[in-house]
């Protein structure tokens, strides 16, 4: 149930179980102990869906809905339709239902034994026992009228170990549960089924999947998967807000293979569509061992798993407006370096945009002359076209770097291919920076899967930062280099390198947080803003001096597929 | 057309708006030279030749304002029409005081580039000639002896002769000789005229009392 959960969900949901133990504490002080218990637990988390395993627990959350989970939806589970209806649970409480049908376990021992002429069944004292006796009774009164029928009940523990060593070999056995014997002696009921099925001189077989390892030859049951499935679909039903009505979890045939050899059953005689189970014992060791105690804590009737979808849509808004924030930080951070770079941007658009103007006046001037030079004219049509096509790139790359994003967009890209157009679009104030920049790729593609847009922010970012770091260098020494390479644990790394003054050591660690800055005029958001980025999408930024001088910030990022 | 002496020397790094600007101004009838840096220019440009430079202000390497004060040593007259494409108050005025001719930004409308381009040309000219009489004094100066020369400084400053000769420490009349033969190398015909010359060659420092020497 849990894996289904997690898995449809895609682990975007918390579950949280709790035992509640009720069918061995029953006395009220218990159940409000528990009670007062969970309410101050979840006081802060207050469940979506709560899902209570056995009738003791759908009573108990039925009971204390208010305190423990108010507004959730109710899925109970592990009972039977006609005990929820006795209950009289809420009207708007859902069930995944298991019917226990005893018939179709007693005609599996039919099937199995059609030589049979006993008919035993054993249930123990407690009020569910009687209760199930009773309901057995009822159903089982025509398939009993073949056998010689024994109900077993109201016996001690001793007592019914010495009976069933007495069973005559020609008996079906049926066993039905035991919570509590004569003598007031509490039971998981498979323990108390081991026990008899040890001394037993006749197959014993039970509507429980539990049971199966427990000296039962098997039965009709409702297999854990089966049970799983169907309330993590109700749950999941729950969750989707999609309307949900109780349903019934199919029911199986298993049985216990070295049961059969035991007893010398065939397993043709199987009804069809059976399960056996430790038919290969290693593969089925292995595979009880992981599920058998969970198998006891959903189907043991006291047991109760809390599955509390807790603050799911809580954490998925927080999630989203979390998200929506950065992409709006990004966004101010973008049309601030757009801001700062704006001098060169102009500068960049007016050489092209003039070289257009000179030309056409130029080509106007010749044509009036007496004999125009019509292929200087021609040259000049072409001139102007580059440069349009030069204005147009420009502008484009400021769309780029001021696209807003609503929402992250994934794409995979090369890393070189983002440092080239970074570099584009700082060329152009570097050079009036007098910053000589220099750029070093790796020689194959470095894929990575993030946002490009914000990607490039954090060059143009952290090539800003090392660019103003320059100011009080000569002009001749002012030299930014960039550099992408493969690392050797195969992640993508970008260093990017000035020749300025460095960061002083006790401040290296400290330039990512928040308003640190050095410039009178800076927000010290960028470096920040950085790191926000790179780490959203799985990777690393830190700075370090460079032994000759100057600082180098890294970026590692993980690379998006290997190869 | 205009007479093809003078030079428009076009100094941008963006081959494309050199080129284009080079044409519109060969069209124009002027003769163009292109360089894409400061240094370039520095290289290849020939000393006395008439002219003026078309700089771009933000040039990488050697700045526009850098070559301006370099060319304010070497070619004090030639005159400099800065180009940008961005508004910087800071460094038009820097060079606007470091005696730049004008001013014009990119885009430059055909008009504005060509008037520019003539005024600096006419300004040229102007101090071209101007440089070249200073000149032609400076080589009539030379021929006056040590003892005129005494005489003219102290002319231009408004000493009457017997004051001169009371400070040369000689007869009135000999100084009389020596004016006589100064305005005579100089070419002057009249005392306004001497000392508009000494002007001119940077003899006159209104602070300094040459009879204090």
């Amino acid at each position: 149930m849990r894996t289904r959960l997690l898995d449809a969900t895609k682990g975007r949901i918390d579950l949280f179980s709790e035992f509640l133990d009720l069918s061995r504490f029953p006395e009220s002080e218990h159940v409000g102990r528990m009670s007062g218990y969970l309410s101050a637990k979840y006081a802060d988390r207050r469940p979506d869906v709560v899902i209570a395993l056995g009738e003791e627990s759908a009573r108990f959350i039925s009971a204390n809905r208010k305190n423990l989970a108010d507004g959730a939806r109710i899925i109970v589970a592990g009972f039977s339709r006609s005990t929820a209806e006795e209950m009289g649970l809420p009207s708007d409480v859902v069930g995944a239902f298991s019917e226990f049908h005893i018939v179709k376990t007693a005609e599996m021992a039919r099937g199995l034994q059609p030589a049979a002429r006993h008919l035993f069944i054993i249930g123990g004292s407690s009020e569910f026992d009687r209760s199930w006796l009773a309901t057995a009774r009822a159903d089982l009164a025509a398939f009993s009228r073949d056998y010689e029928t024994t109900y077993l009940e109201d016996l001690t523990i001793d007592e019914f170990t010495r009976r069933a060593a007495e069973f005559p070999s020609d008996s079906i056995v049926l066993a039905l549960t035991i919570f509590k014997d004569r003598d007031g002696r509490n039971f998981v009921p498979r323990e108390a089924v081991k026990q008899i099925s040890e001394t037993a001189n006749a197959p014993i077989y039970g509507p429980y999947l539990t049971y199966i390892d427990y000296g039962v030859v098997g039965g009709s049951v409702v297999t854990f998967e089966s049970l799983g499935k169907t309330v993590a679909d109700l749950a999941l039903d729950a969750i989707a807000g999609k309307p949900v009505s109780s349903r019934e979890s199919p029911q199986t045939y298993v049985a216990d293979a070295r049961q059969l050899q035991r007893w010398g059953l065939s397993q043709k005689n199987l009804p069809p569509g059976a399960i056996q189970t430790f038919k290969e014992p290693t593969f089925w060791e292995q595979y009880w061992l992981a599920t058998v105690t969970a198998l006891a804590v959903i189907t043991a009737q006291g047991t109760v798993i809390f599955g509390l979808l807790v603050e799911r849509r809580r954490r998925r808004a927080a999630e989203t407006e979390s998200r929506h924030r950065l992409l709006e930080v990004v966004h101010l951070n973008q049309s601030a370096t757009a801001g700062a770079l704006s001098a060169s941007i102009a500068h960049e658009l007016n050489q092209p945009l003039g070289a257009i103007r000179s030309n056409a006046e130029a080509a106007a001037v010749i044509l009036q002359s007496e004999r125009p030079d019509l292929k200087l004219i021609e040259q000049i049509l072409v001139d102007i076209q580059d440069d349009d096509q030069r204005a147009h790139d420009v502008i484009s790359r400021m769309r780029g770097l001021l696209k807003k994003r609503g929402e992250i967009d994934w794409q995979e890209f090369d890393l070189n291919d983002v440092t080239t157009s970074a570099i584009r679009i700082l060329h152009g104030e570097a050079a009036r920076r007098g910053v000589v920049v220099s750029s070093n790729h790796a020689p194959r593609e470095l894929p990575v899967r993030a946002d490009k847009v914000h990607v490039q922010q954090v060059i143009l970012n952290l090539a800003t930062n090392a660019m103003d770091a320059m100011v009080d260098v000569v002009t001749a020494e002012r030299r930014l280099m960039l550099e992408t390479t493969l690392t050797r644990e195969s992640k993508v790394e970008l260093s990017i390198s000035d020749t300025g003054s460095g960061i002083p050591d006790e401040q290296l660690a400290s330039v990512f947080e928040p308003f640190y800055t050095t410039k009178p005029a800076g927000t010290g958001l960028g470096l920040s803003i950085a790191r926000a980025i790179v780490e959203t999408y799985g990777g690393k930024i830190w700075a370090a001096n460079r032994p000759e001088g100057g600082a180098v910030f890294r970026i590692v990022l993980p690379l998006a597929r290997s190869g | 057309m205009k007479q093809l002496e003078p030079v428009v020397h076009i100094i941008d790094d963006d081959q494309s708006f050199r080129t284009a600007v080079g044409r519109l101004l060969w069209a124009s009838g002027f003769r163009v030279a292109l360089y894409e840096s400061g240094d370039q220019f520095l290289a290849h440009f020939p000393d006395c030749e008439h002219g003026c430079v078309l700089l771009d202000l933000g040039l990488p390497g050697l700045s526009g304002l850098e070559l301006q004060d370099r060319l304010a040593e070497k070619a004090p007259l030639l005159p400099i029409v800065f180009l940008t494409g961005q508004g910087d108050i800071r460094a038009s005025v820097r060079a606007m005081k470091a005696g730049a001719e004008d001013f014009l930004e990119k885009p430059a409308p055909r008009e504005a580039l060509l008037e520019a381009v003539e005024r600096a040309l006419h300004r040229c000219e102007t101090q071209c000639r101007e440089q070249d009489r200073i000149h032609g004094l400076r080589a009539r100066l030379a021929n006056l002896t040590p003892r005129e020369l005494d005489v003219f400084g102290l002319i231009v400053r408004g000493k009457l002769n017997k004051q001169i000769a009371y400070a040369l420490g000689t007869s009135e009349r000999t100084v009389k000789a020596h004016r006589h033969n100064v305005m005579e190398k100089l070419g002057a015909r009249s005392l306004a005229e001497t000392v508009s010359i000494a002007e001119r060659l940077g003899l006159v420092d209104a602070t300094a009392d040459p009879l204090r020497r």
